[in-house]
């Protein structure tokens, strides 16, 4: 990673890229289009090894991307909770099912197979979905995703608000910050508080970080009404942002292909059952 | 001896017009952040997959609800689908397939305060009731009604689970919703009610 550090980085959603990362070749409505095509892909297919190699094809445009890997270790606790989450769904739950076959026990549980396949078809779905999820916010700003919506036509106001949305989420957090460091410069203490009076306390920032918002409500929008901006549209003006992207053959020719790659997989499931469990190899394993 | 006068804050003044204006959709906008925030914080600490066992922002859902109506509405709808994303607690998809569930999980408080004429700053028992019947346990129901449903039909739950789910999803999201809940509306909802975005009416 150290050749990653020595690179001009830049912060999105969720993590550091570099500014000259090779995903910047294509415009913020191709990243859209992809975020959207894999929030559905995984959810046609019930062979949990292609949602393994879907998750790992991810895993490799992470790679392509120049993603700091470093910044996913919050995600370790997910992944690993919803997958003990979800097996032990299915070994506590197999239902009454008389194809059930014995594999195994736990604890004096009997574990059958079809739940157990059943649990690996559903984890290996959030799996792909999660880290498609993640990808998509770890590789886009607030800017790239107004830039997608505004080039696809979406209303100023939808935008407007989507964009305020994702950054008020930061500035909540810088007020939460300020918050906390106005109370430790007036002598709390952290480490000398019991637990309740730590959850006590953390439910009582909401307080003024409301009355923040409140105020910084009144100032935004006296702001726009001084630019002349109104909600039901105030005509046409200049984008600055747009501006800065292009939408190239190269885009189109993704685009394209990321449609027809969903369309294929949905056609071919529902024709030829191509992606059933049936023949999974996790069903011979379990047998 | 002091009286107690009970004033109904949902009374439109003589010659009062409300409207929507500028300032509900920026208070929104910010609502939907606090709301992202809260909501990916609750996915996270305790990730149970795309089960929902510990989630905070359901409280943000009903309170918004409560003081901002529709728009409160909308934030219940937008909030989630970006908490979901960036806590990769939900994809998409199944973040769109919440959304009828989300809108009502939120709105049930908001039209239940309406109608009793219930004071935000839960000033009385009928106040406290209202908001634990409808923005606590019959929202939580909903919603974890909703959300088993659409976990079913992705097949992300075992069936035979979905009654247990359906308790732990409705219980541990009741839990935080109750607590954060109470401790808006007693404490924020004075300085809501005196702002201009607070809507006495659904859209105003």
């Amino acid at each position: 990673m150290e050749g990653v550090h020595n690179k001009k980085m830049m912060k999105t959603l969720l993590a550091l890229i570099p500014v000259k990362s090779p995903l910047y070749y294509f415009h913020p409505v191709t990243r859209l289009l992809l975020f959207i095509i894999t929030g559905f892909i995984p959810l046609f297919i019930n062979k949990p090894e292609l949602n393994i190699l879907f998750a790992a094809l991810v895993m490799l445009l992470f790679i392509y991307s120049r993603v700091s890997l470093s910044s996913l270790k919050i995600y370790l606790p997910v992944i690993i909770c919803a997958g003990i989450f979800t097996f032990l769904t299915f070994i506590f739950f197999p239902g009454d099912d008389s194809n059930n076959q014995a594999i195994g026990h736990l604890f004096s549980i009997t574990i059958y197979d079809r739940p157990i396949m059943d649990a690996c078809i559903a984890y290996s779905k959030i799996l792909a979905l999660l880290l498609s999820s993640i990808f998509y916010f770890s590789t886009n700003r607030e800017r790239d995703i107004l830039a997608a919506l505004r080039t696809l036509k979406v209303p100023f106001v939808v935008s407007y608000v989507l964009g305020l949305s994702l950054r008020s989420a930061g500035m909540f957090l810088e007020d939460l910050h300020t918050v906390r460091e106005a109370e430790q410069a007036r002598g709390l203490d952290y480490s000398a508080m019991k637990f309740t009076e730590k959850v006590k306390l953390y439910s009582m920032y909401i307080i003024p970080l409301l009355s923040l918002a409140l105020r910084r409500s009144d100032e935004i929008s006296n702001a726009l009404f001084v630019k002349g901006y109104a909600i039901k549209g105030s005509g046409k003006r200049a984008d600055y942002i747009l501006s800065k992207y292009n939408f190239t053959v190269v885009d189109i020719i993704s685009c394209i292909a990321l449609i027809l790659l969903l369309i294929l997989i949905v056609y071919f499931k529902y024709s030829y059952h191509l992606f059933d469990s049936d023949q999974s190899i996790f069903r011979y394993f379990l047998k | 001896m002091t009286t107690k006068t009970v004033t109904n804050v949902w009374k439109l003044n003589e010659g009062e017009i409300r409207i929507p204006q500028t300032n509900h959709v920026i208070m929104m906008a910010l609502f939907i952040g606090i709301g992202v925030v809260v909501g990916t914080f609750g996915s996270l600490a305790v990730p149970v997959g795309f089960v929902s066992a510990f989630w905070p922002g359901q409280a943000i859902q009903s309170v918004g609800c409560i003081w901002f109506g529709m728009w409160g509405g909308i934030a219940s709808i937008v909030f989630p689908m970006i908490s979901n994303a960036i806590a990769g607690s939900a994809s998409i998809a199944v973040s769109l397939a919440y959304v009828p569930g989300n809108f009502l999980q939120g709105m049930m408080a908001g039209w239940a305060f309406r109608l009793f004429k219930c004071d935000p700053r839960l000033k009385g028992g009928k106040d406290w009731a209202v908001f634990t019947v409808f923005g606590v346990i019959i929202c939580n129901a909903i919603g974890a009604g909703w959300g088993v449903m659409v976990l079913r039909m992705f097949g992300l739950i075992s069936p035979s689970s979905t009654l247990t789910v359906f308790l732990g999803w409705a219980i541990g999201n009741a839990v935080p919703s109750f607590i954060l809940g109470a401790i808006l509306l007693k404490f924020v909802s004075p300085l809501i009610l005196k702002s201009k975005s607070f809507c006495k009416k659904y859209w105003a």
